[in-house]
């Protein structure tokens, strides 16, 4: 498999972002990932780090050190080695999250039931019935970034954003999903609620799992919240 | 040996460093010094590596006092600086006697100020660094009374000339004033405000009071999107200037969520940053395009300067006797996780 294009864009002094190009979004997705992994070994002196997301990848640099141009000409190398190379994104964790789904857990809930001409149960079911693939760690604070649920349509975003939604907080937008590991302002619409810990600051690594590694979602009756509280979300042995 | 300072009056103040260079990997924003020149030169002052732990004092008074001898520098915006009642220079090492208060007030023209402490101080860290993070709850809260461990104490020194100031090095502090332009570069979707983008360099933008260490908003005239097409998430760089809504224009500072739907517009550069860690709610703001190689040229002439002072400094501390780090500097942490 070759890799696809990637295109090179000035982001200022310090930074720049490559996106890849082609039609296939999966090939795409593993060129970021597999080139961020890529950089991240290469450890070179002046780049501090790469953030790949779903089509492209930021790579940040002190610009005393090295350069954009040096930058640039590396990345570029990075993508020669991976045309050869190939990718080699380690095999897939998986993560189990149980749910509390609608009432003060999931207080979106119906309005995304109501907005895809669904029962609150299709929702529920179509939310659990799949397994996603994290696809990168996103703000606030490593959020499992994943493509949504097989709904009919893109969920519309929340119009006054809340000023805080509770860690633990499962919810959708756009043709995305996202479990919140802190409490953080958001304009997602939340439709259930994990009693698991994802962010722990005093835990290495700080969050459990990483891009590519699977997940998947089970609903909990409401009394059993307590009994998950407290626990970790762990990858499944 | 080790010493101590006690706070006095907290004001707003953090001890921060250069920021989490590893956290973006992780969805974490780099947080740390927003003033990263003033920053660095605090520590070359206090004879410190540019990355080790300080405090950043944001615009309200502070007030600590020396349980043991200390010797710190203070840089930032201009500020009255005084040590046990007696006023001190800005940008010169100072040295305090156990028992003295070293108090800030009037922070003013600009809105930060650092203290660095020779032998800096023994805090946690997270990915190896000791910024506070808001979102995951990281970081040293300061309150009265809190007392911070450095890792040295330093000897009173003395001056035999009374009246004499005790170092003079002579460092020109950079230009702080209400008025700010700012150097970006084209941002990587400058393209989708078609002919609106120019607006950015012919308007005049005021800060406004909604602004954090998170981003800075500013008012003025707006580009406007040409496009509607949805964008995916992405990693965005400090400095990233977005247009979220139609009131303001957002300008992306280190406390910055990692990944945003936002096309960039326009990107601040990395000396721009530290000018803009100082912009008040008030102050105005008029942008100019430069390319990247001038934006590169230009940090590395603030890092010339910044090297400068450090071997002044070194050589100095060495001939009174002061115990430096080892001459160079500390590069970020290569991009290992």
């Amino acid at each position: 498999m070759s890799a696809p294009t990637l295109e090179i864009f000035e982001a200022g002094d310090a930074a720049l972002r490559a996106v890849a190009t082609s039609s296939d979004v999966e090939a795409n997705w593993t060129a970021v990932h597999s080139l961020a992994a890529w950089l991240r070994t290469a450890a070179v002196e002046g780049i501090y780090g790469a953030v790949p997301t779903y089509d492209s990848v930021l790579v940040e640099f002190d610009p005393y050190v090295t350069s954009a141009r040096q930058v640039r000409a590396f990345v570029q190398l990075g993508m020669r080695q991976l045309e050869y190379a190939g990718t080699a994104l380690r095999r897939p964790r998986r993560f189990d999250v149980p749910v509390v789904y609608g009432g003060d857990c999931g207080p979106d809930l119906e309005r995304v039931a109501e907005h895809q001409g669904l029962e609150v149960a299709d929702v529920i079911a179509r939310h659990t019935e799949k397994t996603y693939i994290i696809r990168c760690l996103g703000a606030p604070a490593g959020s499992p970034m994943m493509d949504g649920p097989d709904f009919p349509l893109p969920v519309p975003r929340l119009k006054d954003p809340r000023l805080s939604v509770p860690a633990g907080a499962v919810s959708v937008a756009g043709r995305q999903a996202v479990i919140a590991p802190a409490v953080a302002p958001g304009g997602w619409c939340v439709i259930g609620q994990t009693p698991l810990t994802v962010l722990d600051a005093s835990r290495e690594p700080l969050v459990p799992y990483v891009p590519g590694d699977e997940l998947r979602f089970h609903q909990i009756p409401e009394e059993d919240f307590t009994r998950f509280a407290g626990q970790f979300l762990e990858a499944r042995p | 040996m080790t010493g101590s300072l006690v706070i006095l009056q907290p004001g707003h103040c953090v001890v921060t460093d250069l920021g989490r260079t590893k956290g973006p990997a992780f969805g974490l924003p780099v947080n740390g010094a927003l003033d990263q020149f003033s920053a660095k030169a605090a520590n070359i002052l206090a004879g410190n590596l540019d990355n080790d732990p300080l405090l950043e004092i944001t615009a309200l008074d502070f007030r600590m006092r020396a349980v043991t001898d200390l010797l710190i520098a203070v840089t930032g915006a201009p500020l009255d600086l005084t040590v046990g009642g007696r006023e001190c220079p800005q940008w010169e090492p100072v040295s305090v006697r156990a028992g003295e208060t070293v108090a800030i007030r009037r922070i003013r023209t600009g809105l930060r100020a650092y203290i660095a402490v020779h032998g800096s101080f023994d805090v946690p860290t997270l990915l190896g660094s000791c910024a506070p993070d808001t979102v995951v709850g990281f970081g040293l809260k300061l309150v009265e009374g809190s007392e911070i461990a450095t890792q040295k104490t330093t000897a009173p020194i003395t001056q035999p000339h009374f009246g004499l100031p005790l170092f003079r090095l002579g460092f020109a502090a950079p230009d702080f004033s209400t008025h700010q332009v700012i150097e970006v570069t084209d941002g990587p979707d400058v393209e989708e405000f078609g002919s609106t983008a120019e607006l950015l360099f012919t308007s005049t933008y005021t800060v406004s009071p909604r602004s954090n260490h998170i981003g800075l908003r500013l008012g003025g005239a707006l580009p406007e999107r040409q496009t509607t097409a949805e964008v995916l998430s992405r990693g965005v760089p400090v400095g990233a200037i977005e247009i979220p809504s139609r009131d303001e224009l957002l300008l992306l500072l280190r406390g910055r969520g990692v990944t945003a739907g936002y096309p960039v517009l326009a990107v601040a550069t990395t000396r721009s940053l530290d000018l803009l860690g100082q912009a008040r709610p008030g102050h105005t703001i008029n942008f100019c395009r430069t390319t990247v190689a001038e934006a590169t040229a230009t940090h590395r002439a603030a890092c010339m300067e910044l090297e400068r002072l450090r071997t002044r400094v070194n050589t100095v501390f060495s001939l009174l006797g002061i115990g430096t780090s080892a001459g160079w500097r500390e590069l970020p942490a290569a991009a290992g996780i």
